[in-house]
């Protein structure tokens, strides 16, 4: 290990951002609090990008590490203590300094405070609170402040830290308990899902105080897919034990306003799409997660026992899980509907709200004058911003398909789910191959900028691929 | 046929709703006239033939009235909308004004869900872009500190966003002195602590001036900088993507692509 001492602010900045990167999450959204008149700040619930990276990623926080030492040795990360990498810490100073006069200047909208584990989560824990401490009590900083819980820390200083940040956040790094013994043999998912489920407590506590509404109307949903997960159902049913204290602070805050998120990774380990988004809608029904966000895994330490990521992230397929998640989270989805066991993991192809629709098309077309707002949204082409649009304009007048365009529907996929006055725009085959071809002939599907990776070729009825193939067949598969 | 009027305003909401005034007091049917704003060089109109052209002196006690009668007889929302409007660089927004007030103040509050109608939806999408830039804004303005701490930033909008950011920033820096100067159009938000934040024209600013910029200034540039570019992975570097996200003409008053 290499101990360097009196490095510049500059270098430590590069090594701990450069430490930092592969973290997910940088939103500032969720929470809107105006400036106090002191001190300097304010946020806004929509979420401000400062800047985009040149892999096309938002910055809207300084996102670093407190410290890239770590005492413990998981597999996938860069920072695993039985690297041999330049290591550096800053000071609770140093953080609070560089988040203010970046502030100001107006070049991000907060700080994302993650770290490494220093001697220990507990030691870790006090010098992260003391950086947040000198910016919200010595500054007072009122922008947003997204911080990292460490597993295995003491639930006081959790708590303590719930008072000063606005989100918080636990990886829960891979989807099953099993993949997470294998590759990071220091965590144990009960340790991790432990302080997701008591940051959900104290910020239920903390809103029942307020008096502010409660974040969940429906019912929780108590569906659990056939994959039981033990660690999940012990932890949801523990209400004791895991708050230890909820005092006011002096000053008015709430309690981790914007909620909390966590971070999987995808593509280290063997499980199907359908097990990672089992698990991130039970995060979502049962700890009250704002986001689950998807890492595509990338061999950093080119471990030559974790899989080979020479040909790129799979960036298809967390793109893929991201689409579904907004699925799940805005469009009134369930896991169950977009895949099964059978059906374990997403189409390459389409995106899976048109995979969804296409394999029930017996529900189709639908009348757009008349549809309800769920099923509006059920069909492709036909956004929660659209759909919005489409209620509020027919209270006035019939719409017409030239109507829907002129609002911003994506014609071209949703016509062939879609009438306006009983008719459809032309006449559609409504058939799965045919509708199949037109969608994915249509080639907006891959995403901007991962479309490099996908190579088409033209099917065969035979493997010989010598085989001069039919041109007529126009399915077309990925090689991914 | 009557002859077609054309009321040319000043290119400002208050000169727009003057000529509105002006336009519908004058009894002369909605669809012999048009309102036109004056524009500079690079947005010329053609002169219309047949058409008498009568130019609209800014009266703020007109521009008032319309304004109040907007907020009464339609909505608080109507009104917002069509004040981004009047911000938008679209030709031909004046009129397009016109014919949504003549249609809100017939169908009244209600009218903002009409999105079928070309009118209306002409206002929507104006008026989202007009947001849209304003919010890109939110994060892509970068100040620098002066020598004697004002905080500045130019910048290069294609709206005249200037009235819709400045409020946030002077929420967010209460105790800071700072200036955004829009040089497209030269004018300039003044915020000083403790004091309501002011508009002014300035026709031209003092490059020299700018330059004095404080001792820490260079070092927390460069230290963005550092942290812009080692934020990137490299294994998903998606110049495609971060054009859709970062539109390029925002990025000559940034200080990461400088």
């Amino acid at each position: 290990m290499v101990i360097q001492e009196n490095m510049t602010v500059q270098r430590k900045l590069e090594i701990l951002s450069d430490a930092a990167k592969y973290d997910v999450a940088c939103t500032s959204s969720g929470v809107d609090r105006k400036g106090k008149g002191t001190g300097m700040g304010n946020s806004l619930a929509c979420g401000i990008c400062h800047s985009f990276s040149a892999d096309g990623r938002c910055i809207s926080l300084l996102k670093v590490l407190y410290t890239n030492e770590c005492i413990f040795d998981c597999k996938y990360c860069i920072n695993r203590s039985s690297n041999d990498i330049v290591r550096a810490s800053f000071t609770p100073q140093e953080i609070s300094d560089l988040t203010m006069e970046f502030y100001r200047r107006n070049y991000i909208e907060g700080l994302f405070l993650s770290s490494g584990i220093l001697i220990s989560p507990n030691h870790t824990m006090e010098l992260i609170l003391e950086a947040l401490r000198i910016l919200r009590e010595v500054h007072h900083f009122n922008g947003y402040i997204h911080c990292k819980a460490i597993p295995g820390a003491d639930p006081v200083l959790i708590e303590m830290l719930g008072w000063y940040t606005d989100r918080m956040s636990v990886n829960l790094e891979l989807p099953t308990a099993d993949s997470l013994k294998d590759l990071a043999p220091h965590k144990s998912r009960k340790n991790i899902l432990k302080p997701i489920r008591q940051i959900q407590l104290g910020r239920k506590n903390n809103r029942e105080l307020l008096g502010l509404p409660d974040f969940k109307k429906q019912p929780q949903k108590l569906i659990m897919n056939n994959q039981e997960d033990k660690d999940i159902k012990e932890i949801i049913t523990t209400n004791s034990g895991l708050v230890p204290c909820q005092k006011k602070t002096a000053a008015n805050r709430v309690f981790v306003p914007a909620g909390q998120s966590t971070q999987m990774i995808i593509g280290a380990t063997k499980e199907s799409d359908y097990q990672i988004m089992s698990v991130a809608e039970a995060l979502y029904n049962h700890f009250d997660l704002k986001r689950v966000f998807y890492s595509a895994f990338m061999n950093v330490n080119q471990d030559s026992r974790l899989p080979s990521t020479e040909s790129g992230p799979p960036l298809l397929r967390e793109h893929r899980l991201y689409q579904a998640d907004w699925l799940l989270r805005f469009y009134g989805f369930q896991t169950m509907e977009l895949l099964d066991e059978n059906h374990p993991n997403f189409n390459v192809l389409l995106d899976p709200k048109c995979d969804w629709a296409l394999r029930h098309l017996e529900k189709y077309p639908i009348e757009v004058n008349r549809a309800d707002y769920n099923t509006l949204l059920r069909v492709p082409g036909i956004g929660t911003n659209s759909a919005q649009r489409i209620i509020m304009a027919r209270k006035s007048a019939v719409l017409d398909f030239k109507d829907l365009k002129r609002m911003g529907i994506v014609l071209k996929r949703a016509v062939y789910f879609i009438t306006c006055n009983g008719r459809m725009m032309y006449p559609v085959n409504i058939e799965e191959n045919f509708i199949t071809r037109q969608l994915i002939a249509l080639k907006d599907q891959p995403p901007l900028g991962i479309d490099k990776d996908i190579t088409y070729r033209q099917l065969s009825l035979f493997d010989d691929v010598n085989f001069q193939p039919d041109l007529r067949f126009n399915t077309k598969f990925a090689n991914i | 046929m009557n002859m077609k009027r054309i009321y040319l305003c000043d290119d400002s909401i208050d000169g727009i709703f003057t000529a509105i005034y002006l336009a519908w007091n004058s009894k002369y049917g909605h669809s012999n006239i048009k309102i036109e704003e004056k524009s500079d060089g690079s947005k010329y109109s053609n002169i219309e033939m047949f058409s008498e052209y009568i130019a609209v002196d800014t009266d703020y006690s007109l521009a008032k009235k319309v304004s109040s009668s907007i907020k009464n007889k339609i909505s608080d929302e109507a009104y917002e909308m069509v004040y981004r409007v009047a911000l938008s660089d679209n030709c031909g927004k004046a009129d397009l004004i016109y014919r949504f007030l003549i249609l809100g103040f017939s169908v009244g509050s209600k009218i903002t869900q009409h999105l079928s109608n070309d009118v209306v939806n002409n206002v929507f999408r104006i008026n989202k872009n007009v947001n849209n830039e304003a919010h890109h804004l939110f994060g892509f303005i970068r100040f620098s500190e002066q020598e004697n701490g004002l905080l500045t930033s130019i910048i290069h909008p294609q709206n005249n966003v200037l009235t819709l950011i400045t409020p946030h920033f002077a929420d967010r820096l209460p105790q800071e002195s700072f200036l955004i100067y829009d040089e497209n159009r030269k004018i300039a938000a003044f915020h000083v602590p403790g004091n309501p934040w002011i508009l002014a024209e300035i026709p031209e600013i003092d490059r020299d001036n700018m330059k004095k910029i404080s001792f820490g200034e260079d070092e927390y540039r460069d230290l963005w900088k550092a942290f812009y570019n080692h934020i990137a992975i490299k294994e998903r570097i998606n110049p495609k993507l971060q054009r859709s996200n970062l539109p390029l003409r925002f990025r000559r008053d940034m200080t990461e692509f400088k």
